[in-house]
């Protein structure tokens, strides 16, 4: 290092003071970027305890039967490779959300999984493979997982480069404001203003139909959105419904507004042109219908939020692309 | 390719962002970059003290976690600003640490001779680094200074995880709906690719002009 020491009268007092003063404030800054931020919300878990419930339910699930699988098909090399590869979400609370404490993936996607797992393997056994909206059409045609249960909207513009068993559940999008917010009460009221909605989640084009002059700010995951809402980063939050319901349960300062103004069907996604697949997943998704698997993971996930019975399930095949 | 060609106005309108972001978050970078360096380099102990400390901070801790500490964290003390200025200063503080660093590798290696000929003509601290050390050593740095302006640019894509719609969250949207990410993230990832190639080719420019033949 050069040697700039040494000649002290030069350097004047009030030169040496303005010096202080400018590295006292880019300290400042960094001590406030480090400080704080403990509020970062805890996502909200599914509460009770849904694990000893559906151990139960995975104990009666129905295996396939041999004559079910035939030699090289996309099932067979599942069944040989003893593991089910989802891809899917490790952060949405109710459908598939890690619990920090187990490990154990939880919720209404993850059970699901869990079930074809067992119709196919024998054994509930599933990888999670973490995927994003933006990788999963590529992450089913190069074969890096089986199966994607990531709340994934069935499209007819999706169907092109995926095909999608189901759908397995229906939902809908919904307005969440911070209580006492007033001139809101259907989505129509959010146009011209700053809107939130989770990224790569259906809610941004929902927004841009319903109201097309309203400022779309995305963030990541669902308790950063219900921060962001606290923060007056926009006046408004839109999600998926029981989400929503979820939010509202652990967070008093917010609030659901009117009825779901979407309906989203959710599909299966698998590797494009795989009928044999489609069909068997289908046949599947009739049978835990049939024997209440399928509503029992809902009372176990979304049912813990949401009042009353399981709906009726979604005809098979009911949607375009599906 | 009909996905990129028929969403050029949403991409374009994250470019602009992404440009945006990156040159006021440069030009703040560069002037807290240049007082880091001279805290670093003066004859002051606590400012040495000082600089060294806000370098390590900054350099060890992942800009994501500076981003979504400074948008969520902050309003909890009261300090609230728009999300675009918030990435803006937190992007620009961020790299002032790397920018820092560059500037104090060019001071240090101008020949110590020059800053003990400088303070024998009687030029003080400052008076030496700015007439004798700083000229001299620019012309080292600009290769690195360019390499961090071309970091600084990528580092911009972060800002799409604290709600700025930059280029990659553009980009995300526009797959959102057509579903077709190889051709999306590719025309994106192009043209991250021209703005670096042309931030690189403007510091090979300034390097053979500033160059100094010792």
């Amino acid at each position: 290092m050069i040697e700039l020491r040494g000649n002290t009268p030069a350097l004047s007092r009030t030169r040496r003071a303005a010096l202080t003063v400018v590295t006292a404030l880019s300290l400042a800054g960094v001590a406030a970027c480090s400080g704080s931020g403990g509020s970062a919300a805890v996502p909200p878990g599914p509460a009770g305890d849904s694990g000893g419930k559906s151990a139960d339910a995975f104990a009666s699930a129905p295996v396939a039967a041999a004559s079910e699988i035939p030699a090289g098909s996309t099932m067979d090399k599942i069944k040989k490779r003893g593991e089910l590869i989802v891809g899917g979400s490790l952060d949405a609370p109710l459908l598939s959300q890690q619990n920090p404490v187990t490990g154990q993936v939880e919720g209404f996607d993850a059970d699901l999984g869990k079930l074809l797992a067992k119709y196919i393997i024998g054994e509930p056994k599933v990888k999670i493979v973490n995927s994003a909206s933006e990788t999963r059409e590529a992450l089913l045609s190069n074969g890096t997982v089986d199966v994607v249960f990531q709340t994934y909207t069935i499209t007819p513009e999706r169907a092109q480069q995926v095909a999608f068993a189901g759908p397995y559940y229906t939902s809908g999008l919904a307005v969440a404001v911070k209580k006492g917010t007033t001139g809101i009460t259907k989505p129509e009221d959010l146009d011209g203003k700053t809107v939130i909605a989770g990224a790569n989640t259906p809610a941004i084009p929902a927004i841009k139909k319903v109201a097309p002059n309203a400022k779309i700010v995305t963030f990541g995951s669902d308790p950063e959105c219900v921060q962001a809402l606290k923060q007056d980063r926009g006046v408004a939050y839109v999600q998926d419904q029981s989400l929503l319901v979820a939010d509202g349960k652990t967070d008093p300062e917010l609030q659901v507004v009117g009825e779901p103004f979407t309906t989203d069907p959710y599909g299966i996604g698998l590797k494009h042109g795989d009928d044999q697949m489609k069909k068997f997943v289908n046949d599947w998704l009739k049978k835990i219908q049939d024997a209440g698997l399928w509503q029992q993971a809902w009372k176990n996930s979304i049912g813990t939020v949401v009042q009353g019975e399981a709906p009726a399930p979604p005809a098979i095949g009911s949607v375009p692309g599906s | 390719m009909d996905a990129l060609s028929g969403n050029l106005p949403a991409l374009w309108d994250g470019l602009i962002v992404t440009l945006q972001l990156t040159l006021l978050a440069f030009a703040g970078a560069s002037v807290a970059g240049i007082l880091v360096a001279t805290a670093r380099v003066s004859p002051v102990p606590v400012l040495r003290a000082a600089g060294t400390v806000y370098v390590e901070t900054l350099q060890n801790i992942p800009l994501l976690v500076l981003l979504i500490l400074a948008v969520f964290g902050l309003p909890e003390i009261g300090v609230q600003a728009g999300l675009f200025t918030t990435a803006v200063v937190v992007i620009a503080l961020y790299q002032a640490a790397y920018i820092a660093e560059a500037l104090r590798s060019g001071i240090n290696s101008v020949p110590a001779g020059q800053g003990e000929a400088a303070r024998a003509l009687g030029l003080g601290f400052t008076g030496s680094l700015r007439h004798v050390v700083l000229p001299q050593s620019l012309g080292t740095v600009v290769q690195p200074l360019g390499n961090i302006f071309i970091m600084l640019t990528m580092n911009t894509s972060l800002a799409a995880a604290v709600g700025v719609v930059e280029l990659t969250a553009a980009a995300n949207r526009v797959n959102l709906i057509e579903a077709q990410p190889i051709p999306i993230f590719v025309g994106a990832g192009v043209a991250y690719m021209l703005l670096s190639s042309l931030v690189g080719f403007v510091t090979g420019v300034l390097e053979r002009r500033l160059a100094v033949h010792r």
